[in-house]
């Protein structure tokens, strides 16, 4: 039998080493740029990726690399590399192995930042993206062209919060030889594992629910280890040499994790987002109770869910854990522990009502994030989603009256009381 | 590095550079259901310093065409045709776990171009239980969880690894899930069946070494006392804190244990 350590063990300590001088319960911050090598060898060693080790801090550094190790644990990934944000993330990994004449699929119903990086920024370097609504799985297969190499959505879309069929788009990559990243963001791993269903890739901003605290802005992106690079030309900067670490083969040395070295040896050398010491030592802090705070967010989803379904102010109510979602199956199949912890719902009375909601609760914090502790709310269509345009916004499942709310761990009783105060003056201007 | 050995594609990384076979080589030798990967933190130290690397995939295993070989004997003698098809001379040879039985079986028939033998985490044999040859066979996914299960220490159960950001663990998972089922399951019925460990120990004189691991649940340090004991006076190292994956759980101690070995007797 094997005896492997559990989820809620693996939160706690994995990837970190007792430091042996002090013995420091908690990851240490080892807040240094550089490190003292003990001679010539091991300082060119350690260059030449012929042995493990910290050169300096834009690349690696050890407390990052205890959070890195956490996160790779709990996806069931063979490595990760965190990033100074959750863009970032996705920019080294798509960089990693697309050029300029590539192509990705992507879902249409993502992250506004992930839509304009792959609509506005992407295409100036020659990376175009033909985008799918994330419901019509055959229209991934339809999109795929000659020249795509990489299939990419949100499992839990944001914010219309369809939910991918990952089993289904997987299989459509590997029919391709076309990797399947994923952004895990809203799920977490401790909601759903995308690599035991197939995808190859993950991308996470631990800004979010990994962190949950509103503390430390991060990304990381996680390798499945489990896509075939040698098995097509496609993927070169992979499977060629690489010329500025003497013509190193990465898939050959490296295999299930030549991608996240690839990350590693390129994106961070070059581009340079390497996240902060103290922050990944504040998201190791937030990792260590994820699943407590996942249950929790989870239950007063559900409370919040009931309470807005029922109320006579509210027009309409979504989350993939209510029959009437259009992803509800898909979100039984994938996302069995919860459907995350965001809703959306309208406010009767339309775009003003919807105003005077969010200018009038308290307790709920108007912000652009998610997955903080403390409950968020937002009016995406003007806020993270006002940089595309109105034909993106229908295909990204946003309307005008939409209010996001992000639950948090508060007593729901609280925020239930505090949204009471929002729709009595959404009634007031409504005149309704 | 790609080549033909018997009709059949044989693979091998050569640890970033290219292969030259006027310099002394090492050649490493994987465990079962394992690859070339396992080695990476030791080849390509080698290979910068002015020796060749052979890190071979058994035949059937990963890159290099199959079937897999069904004895330890086969796989000796597959090793000794690479050897002759590349015209490797100075042969410095380093082994893991079932690799070791092979280098046993190599060590002790093909001596003429052979400087040094190092075994890690291996005794004379390895016998392995009916359980988890029938669950390699027809559950791969046990036999995979419970080989890495005991294959890992401590830190490795932590997803620990010297690679920063690298889980150990994870990344064996992922090479043994490419080896399954028949690979990984030949790999264990020929460790099982492997008897000659102790007349191919007596037989070998080139200069060896021996290295152990004190939290060895694969090949606990009892087996690989019986190992030296055959061997006859090796050069014998145990790395305490280290699981059975010695190469990855304790790479720099296992390099630096390695360059001192083959510096010395096989020198570049």
């Amino acid at each position: 039998m094997s005896d492997f350590f559990n989820f809620d063990t693996l939160s706690l300590h994995a990837g970190q080493t007792v430091d042996k001088e002090f013995g420091a319960r908690a990851t240490p911050i080892y807040q240094t740029t550089s490190y003292v090598f003990p001679d010539t060898d091991t300082a060119s060693s350690i260059f030449n990726l012929e042995r493990g080790g910290h050169a300096y801090s834009r690349i690696t550094n050890p407390t990052v690399g205890v959070l890195e190790q956490r996160i790779a644990a709990l996806e069931g990934g063979s490595a990760a590399v965190c990033t100074s944000s959750g863009m970032a993330a996705t920019f080294c990994a798509i960089t990693a192995i697309l050029s300029q004449g590539d192509h990705i699929v992507a879902s249409s119903q993502m992250y506004g930042g992930n839509i304009s990086l792959m609509k506005n920024t992407l295409p100036r370097f020659g990376i175009t993206a033909t985008f799918v609504d994330p419901t019509d799985t055959d229209g991934f297969r339809n999109a795929i062209q000659d020249n795509t190499r990489l299939i990419y959505g949100e499992l839990i879309g944001n914010p219309g919060l369809d939910i991918l069929d990952l089993e289904a788009i997987a299989a459509i990559g590997a029919e391709h030889h076309v990797p399947f990243m994923v952004d895990a963001t809203f799920n977490t791993p401790y909601l759903c594992r995308c690599f035991d269903y197939g995808a190859n890739i993950t991308i996470h901003s631990v800004t979010k629910w990994m962190g949950g605290h509103g503390t430390a802005v991060g990304g990381v992106v996680v390798d499945g280890g489990n896509f075939d690079w040698g098995a097509t030309d496609k993927y070169p900067t992979i499977t060629e040499p690489y010329a500025p670490f003497q013509g190193i083969n990465l898939w050959e040395e490296f295999g299930p994790s030549a991608f996240a070295t690839r990350i590693r040896a390129e994106a961070m050398r070059d581009f340079g987002p390497s996240m902060a010491p103290m922050n990944a030592f504040l998201l190791l802090q937030g990792i260590e109770t994820l699943s407590l705070r996942m249950e929790k967010h989870r239950s007063n989803t559900e409370k919040m869910l009931e309470y807005l379904s029922n109320h006579d102010r509210v027009s309409w109510v979504s989350h993939p854990s209510m029959p009437s979602h259009s992803s509800h199956e898909l979100a039984k199949k994938y996302l069995p522990k919860g459907a995350g912890s965001i809703l959306s719902f309208g406010v009767k009375g339309g775009r003003d009502a919807g105003k005077a909601f969010i200018e009038n609760v308290e307790l709920a914090s108007h912000l652009a994030n998610v997955g903080d502790a403390k409950t968020l709310i937002i009016h995406p269509a003007t806020t993270t989603h006002s940089r595309i345009d109105a034909e993106a916004l229908v295909a990204a499942g946003i309307t005008e009256d939409m209010i996001r709310l992000s639950v948090g761990l508060e007593d729901v009783r609280d925020i239930q009381a505090d949204f009471e105060t929002g729709f009595r003056a959404a009634k007031k201007v409504s005149g309704a | 590095m790609y080549f033909e050995v018997n009709g059949k594609q044989a693979f091998a990384t050569t640890g970033g550079k290219v292969f030259n076979n006027q310099l002394p080589t090492v050649i490493f030798l994987h465990g079962s259901g394992l690859d070339h990967t396992f080695w990476g933190l030791q080849s390509r130290f080698f290979a910068f310093r002015r020796y060749s690397v052979l890190v071979l995939d058994y035949p059937g295993h990963t890159n290099s065409e199959g079937p897999p070989l069904a004895s330890i004997e086969d796989i000796a003698d597959w090793v000794h045709d690479v050897v002759e098809v590349l015209d490797v001379n100075n042969i410095s040879l380093v082994a893991h776990s079932q690799g070791c039985l092979v280098a046993l079986e190599y060590a002790s028939r093909y001596k003429d171009r052979l400087k040094s033998v190092s075994f890690i985490a291996s005794g004379l044999a390895t016998p392995v239980n009916d359980a988890l040859i029938d669950a390699a066979e027809n559950n791969p996914e046990a036999a995979i969880a419970m080989m890495l299960s005991w294959g890992f220490g401590p830190a490795g159960h932590l997803h620990q690894g010297p690679i920063p950001g690298n889980s150990m663990l994870a990344g064996g998972r992922k090479v043994m899930r490419g080896n399954v089922p028949n690979e990984l399951a030949t790999d264990l019925r020929a460790c099982n069946a492997y008897q000659n460990g102790k007349q191919a120990a007596a037989a070998i004189d080139c200069p060896r070494q021996v290295i152990l691991a004190g939290k060895d649940r694969m090949a606990p340090r009892k087996a690989g006392m019986e190992l030296v004991e055959h061997l006859n006076e090796p050069e014998l190292h145990i790395i305490e804190e280290s699981g059975h994956m010695v190469p990855q759980e304790a790479p720099d101690q296992c390099r630096t244990l390695l360059r001192d070995f083959i510096f010395s007797h096989n020198p570049a």
